[in-house]
């Protein structure tokens, strides 16, 4: 089976499984709402502090949803007893991590997807001409999380304290894709063009790249056992 | 060879001791609490020695499956966390009353803040993994992530904010302090980097005397 | 402005105790392992004395 053929596998079987059992997704549907009325709560009534803070908030969901998403990747692995298969799976490894990867950017986005247009609704947000620029800032900062949630996933899977140790190591590695795509949200929303905030685009490129290209080197490592 | 180690720290820790408080001048504006950065800066740049060791011995690491890079990141990793940590703590006490406030989010003391989460990150996930083997492979795939990203979390905080003082030390022009500030502050800083090599050293010893007894 | 002693023996202070605590935790595992190690060496050599019949201490003859 071709590197390609091998990671579609992966990602497909990911999707579908998804698909059938919905509970990472409704688990995150449910979260994003929930995330919607404490906001609301908290902030709804000022709309300039609104403004003010809807950037910090709308990734603050973002990142607590990428957590929830992130941390239960290998989670069918290792419930169902397929850790070993991923184990002895035959050929390039990191073929698995692209697989994992490709599922786990199409669930986060469509939970971004979801939270935004929430946001939009309930506090009735005009988002017009910043939609194009936010698309990309929002890809890009996705992917970043993504990247890096996946190995570390991988990492910690079988690792006691899981769900404590997998947040600590990945918020502060993140920090940069986190400030980029606040700061970038933050002047988009304020109407600036995708120009305006191109050094931000760039370190995210610059970031994906990297963290891309070093999960791919060494997802076979962390795979060996 | 850790006991020379050793002994050239003590001696240059003292001798660094001395210059801080019997050569170095009280300075102008601030007074003697500016003593402080005789402490505090070379704690956090021996920390960067840490650092950037501890990615070099994971590299080796996950090459060549060598378990004394393995250990001489673990070492690293342990020294550098409390270096940095130290540095942090300094700092804070030395703002306090020069800036007023024990903390300031500005780029400097933010990237340093997560610099120690990160790296007190790697040595909780050894902690964590029990089997030496996984640990050692693990660590260092963490070691290599998390020092590539040191250069996007300057550059992303950098640009987020300005604060600190701009670096003297470092700046393209040169020193320009006087040179009763800048030799206390260089004898420390050996001082330090030495610490830095004993710590390490004898860690390292320790570590292999451990995987010894415990085979 | 005011020296500021106290911040300056504050900070030196904290240094100088943390780093003596890490050194003598170094101290106190190398014993530990020391221990460790000889009663490892001590372990290994009674295998050689393995096929001859233990005497009871009490019955064992003096040695010479």
């Amino acid at each position: 089976m071709s590197y390609a053929r091998r990671a579609l596998a992966v990602a497909w079987k990911d999707l579908a499984v998804e698909r059938r059992s919905k509970e990472t997704l409704n688990a995150l549907v449910f979260f994003s709402l929930l995330l919607l009325f404490v906001f609301q709560f908290t902030l709804g009534g000022d709309r300039e502090r609104l403004a003010a803070v809807l950037p910090g908030v709308l990734w603050l969901g973002f990142v607590l949803s990428a957590l929830l998403a992130l941390g239960r990747t290998f989670l069918v692995e290792r419930e169902h007893d397929c850790w070993e298969g991923l184990l002895l799976a035959p050929g390039d490894k990191s073929a698995i991590y692209l697989g994992k990867l490709a599922g786990n950017l199409a669930l986060m986005l469509l939970v971004e997807t979801l939270v935004l247009g929430l946001f939009v609704v309930f506090f009735d947000i005009d988002l017009g001409r910043a939609l194009p620029g936010l698309l990309v800032v929002v890809l890009l900062g996705t992917l970043g999380l993504a990247a890096v949630g996946t190995l570390f996933a991988a990492m910690t899977a079988n690792v006691r304290a899981r769900e404590l140790l997998f947040p600590v190591l990945l918020l502060p590695v993140q920090v940069p894709v986190l400030l980029a795509t606040v700061k970038a949200t933050e002047s988009l929303l304020l109407g600036e063009p995708l120009g305006a905030v191109a050094h931000w685009v760039k370190l995210l490129a610059a970031a994906d790249t990297i963290y891309v290209v070093v999960s791919l080197l060494t997802f076979d490592v962390v795979l060996e056992g | 060879m850790v006991r020379i180690f050793g002994w050239f720290a003590a001696i240059s820790l003292l001798a660094g001791l001395v210059m801080a408080f019997g050569v170095a001048p009280r300075e102008v504006t601030q007074g003697n609490v500016q003593r402080i950065m005789y402490v505090h800066v070379p704690l956090i740049l021996a920390s960067y020695v840490a650092f950037v060791l501890l990615a070099i011995a994971s590299l080796v690491y996950l090459v060549r499956r060598d378990p004394r890079a393995d250990r001489v990141a673990h070492a690293s990793g342990e020294v550098g966390v409390i270096f940095v940590g130290l540095g942090i703590a300094t700092g804070s006490i030395w703002g306090k009353p020069t800036w007023g406030t024990w903390w300031t989010w500005d780029a400097r003391l933010t990237s340093v803040a997560i610099l120690f989460v990160m790296y007190l990150g790697y040595l909780l996930l050894r902690g964590t993994i029990e089997d030496p083997e996984r640990a050692a492979r693990y660590s260092a795939v963490l070691g290599i992530v998390a020092a590539l990203d040191i250069p996007l979390v300057h550059f992303s905080v950098y640009w987020w904010r300005t604060l600190h003082q701009p670096p003297s030390l470092m700046k393209p022009g040169g020193f320009t302090g006087s040179t009763s500030i800048l030799w206390p502050l260089l004898v420390n800083l050996l001082a330090f980097v030495l610490l830095y090599a004993y710590f390490v050293a004898r860690r390292v010893r320790l570590l292999r005397a451990e995987a010894e007894a415990t085979a | 402005m005011p020296d500021n002693w106290g911040f300056v023996a504050a900070a030196y202070g904290l240094t100088a105790a943390v780093l003596l605590i890490y050194w003598q935790r170094l101290v106190r595992r190398e014993r530990e392992v020391a221990t460790l190690q000889r009663l490892n060496a001590e372990r290994s050599h009674e295998p050689s004395r393995a096929g001859h019949p233990r005497p009871e201490p009490a019955s064992r003859p003096p040695v010479p």
